[in-house]
């Protein structure tokens, strides 16, 4: 069986906290050898997660859960926030010419994740949403 | 641990050249904006974010690019990247900015 290594934190709501992680990220994949270009584009992944879930997360239990799974091959990252959900059928996909013009120029993070990644689900409820990414880092 | 953010500014010609270090955040993506205005004001419309400094990026500090980007249109002004992360250029490629911004390897080769 390859190699696996495992990272869980609990993040409290604390500006760019996601940097904690990142920091782990990088720690671990430089550990399995993995590119500099792989771990980037992870990083990406995992930023979006997090601020996306702290931002959602709500303020009864303002912590999100991070837990990463590397191997050589492949990077599993789990977020889950404890917010009041979404239906992600509702949220609708920014374009950069919608944006332009437009109050609002954010909403990018679930569109990122799942262009940015090899899989990506959602499972959302009244209390909280869990979020899996997979990508493939070898 | 990644770096604060920081930035310097300088025209070179008729191009305003930010160079970024550090999370291009909400913060950081507050202060690039900062910065620009004041030269947009006085009729600068061509701007360069030299980002060799900054590996890390997330969405709402590119939403302020964002709306650079929408500024520098009115006045038919554009937006420039250099050195970019190879992730951060992939994101930007994602979320469309190259339909409007382009990359270049350096202020020179701006006309």
């Amino acid at each position: 069986m390859d190699q696996h290594i495992k990272l869980e934190v609990k993040l409290p709501k604390v500006h760019d906290i996601e940097l904690v992680a990142l920091e782990g990220l990088q720690l671990m994949g430089h550990h399995l050898g993995i590119t500099e270009e792989k771990i980037g584009e992870a990083r990406i992944l995992v930023t979006e997660g997090i601020i996306n879930a702290l931002e959602h997360s709500g303020s009864d239990i303002p912590y999100v859960n991070v837990d990463f799974t590397m191997t050589k091959e492949k990077l599993i990252i789990l977020i889950t926030d404890f917010g009041k959900g979404f239906i992600p059928s509702d949220v609708e996909e920014p374009t950069i010419i919608g944006k332009l013009g437009s109050e609002s120029k954010r909403g990018w993070g679930l569109k990122l994740m799942k262009s940015m990644s090899d899989g990506f689900e959602i499972d959302s409820s009244e209390n909280g949403t869990k979020i899996t990414i997979t990508k493939n880092i070898a | 641990m990644i770096n604060e953010f920081n930035l310097t500014c300088v025209m070179k010609n008729d191009v305003l050249v930010i160079t970024t270090e550090g999370y291009i955040n909400n913060a950081g993506g507050e202060k690039i904006s900062q910065e620009f205005d004041p030269h947009f004001q006085n009729g600068v419309t061509k701007l360069l974010i030299d980002m060799e400094g900054s590996k890390v990026v997330n969405s709402i500090g590119i939403s302020f690019l964002i709306e650079i980007i929408e500024k520098l249109n009115e006045k038919k002004g554009i937006l420039y990247f250099s050195n970019l992360d190879p992730s951060v250029e992939k994101t930007f490629t994602i979320m469309g900015l190259f339909q409007f911004a382009e990359k270049v390897s350096s202020v020179e080769e701006i006309k």
